[in-house]
């Protein structure tokens, strides 16, 4: 079977195709479910913020269109806001996961398997570089969905700084990672 | 470099802006390289997770509610006239059903759901007609590696039957994958497939009875279609 591309799935969609949603569906499960899963620490949740996701696409809310960069960062985005939304208006406390560790798998089809897991160990690289403070500063900020306010009092920062320092620990991460990719491009 | 748009990065990313401001920054991104790569590096973070196992039946619970929601907006006005749709059980042909793939149960489940909810309008005298959804996990047996659910709900009078598989082996071109429900260990047929070429298959079977004349649903591995009953081995079963 061809492969379709994620753009011309959500081409399809567009004109109300369920067989391209259904097959975006296949496509993203485990990834957005893992994401939202880390996110939100609860399956029920994760599972009510994926349904919310493709309701958005389904309906055609949030548009995609190329020149807003990769669809999955555009997707992605669109879960993390979603589950962000969850935890604000669930007021979720924190709970442990130690759980996730027995429930993790691995049945996504291999291709996809693969990606993630080369994916993963650039990212991870990619952090590891970060100061410690920097790495707290977004798992708090885009992870756990905290506000600038809250991760000021968290790490103890001034209010006033907060948004340049996350950006600027963004920004590094993003160095880091393209520094990565373009070594990776000289490997092959 | 940094500029007053620049500053809305984060909050665009925090989901914090109105949907008129996210415009204005997607729009400032257009031009501004910076802010641009540090969303698409950000886009990289949820591969940090850790692979989680979804939960059973989620598939079919988010794609029917997807579709669901459909429904809600282009029913209601049939379904509130009795003189549009004088046969409750059947829906008129839309163009999306048309367009429908086979073997999409959570489709099948959503267009079945909406089937009741038109019967529900209809019958006055029952306003509150109960259609109760029962749904069930199979147990692989130890040599079968693939999985499958079954959603059971009841009309006045007859069961609707939705099985769900996945993970399934290719078979050769005369087997098949036969339902049975079982009362006291008397099986009857009640649906089959095959499966696509992604392991995925799915059946629909509406039969005269009450679900509680039942209390095992199985799936068997038939050497062929038809078979009344089983002659293949069980490969996925449950109490129900
Ligand atoms: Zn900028």
């Amino acid at each position: 079977m061809e492969k379709s591309t994620d753009t011309s799935l959500y081409m399809r969609i567009n004109e109300q195709d369920k067989a391209a949603l259904e097959q975006l569906y296949d496509r993203y499960e485990k990834i957005l479910f893992s994401f939202l899963y880390k996110m939100l620490e609860d399956r029920e949740l994760a599972e009510e913020a994926l349904q919310e996701v493709f309701i958005k696409i389904w309906r055609g809310k949030g548009v995609y269109d190329e020149s807003k960069g990769k669809f999955t960062s555009w997707l992605f985005r669109m879960a993390q806001n979603t589950a962000i939304d969850l935890i604000r208006k669930h007021k979720k406390p924190t709970v442990p996961i130690e759980e996730a560790a027995q429930m993790s798998s691995n049945d996504a089809p291999v291709d996809q398997q693969v990606e993630w897991q080369e994916k993963k160990g650039q990212i991870e690289t990619a952090v590891q570089r970060l100061s410690a403070e920097q790495q707290k500063m977004i798992d708090l900020f885009y992870f756990k969905g905290h506000t600038h306010e809250t991760i000021a009092d968290m790490c103890d920062i001034p209010l006033g700084t907060v948004k340049s320092r996350i950006r600027l620990a963004l920004k590094k991460l993003k160095i880091s990672l393209h520094g990565m990719q373009e070594r990776g491009a000289y490997d092959d | 470099m940094t500029n007053m748009d620049c500053d809305r990065l984060i909050d665009y990313l925090n989901g914090t802006l109105s949907a008129n401001e996210i415009q204005q920054f997607e729009k400032h991104m257009e031009t501004c390289t910076e802010c641009q790569e540090i969303v698409e590096a950000t886009g990289e973070l949820p591969y940090l997770a850790d692979p989680v196992e979804p939960p059973a039946g989620m598939k079919a619970r988010i794609l029917s509610n997807v579709f669901e929601e459909e429904h809600e907006h282009d029913t209601p006005a049939s379904a509130l006239n009795p003189a549009m749709s004088p046969i409750p059980l059947r829906k008129k042909s839309s163009k999306a059903q048309q367009m429908w793939k086979p073997l999409i149960a959570a489709v099948l489940l959503a267009s079945l759901l909406g089937n009741a909810y038109a019967f529900m309008q209809l019958s006055d005298q029952q306003a509150v007609q109960e259609t109760a959804i029962q749904s069930v996990e199979l147990q692989p047996t130890e040599t079968f590696s693939g999985t499958a659910t079954a959603a059971m709900f009841e009309e006045e009078g007859s069961v609707n039957l939705v099985v769900q598989a996945d993970q399934l082996a290719e078979l050769d071109a005369a087997q098949v994958y036969q339902v049975w429900l079982i009362n006291d260990g008397k099986p009857i047929p009640a649906g089959a497939f095959s499966p696509n070429p992604n392991g995925e298959g799915a059946s629909y079977y509406q039969l005269e009875s009450n679900s509680d004349e039942w209390d095992t649903i199985a799936i068997t591995l038939e050497p062929k279609t038809g078979n009344e009953l089983p002659e293949g081995e069980v490969v996925l079963s449950s109490e129900i």
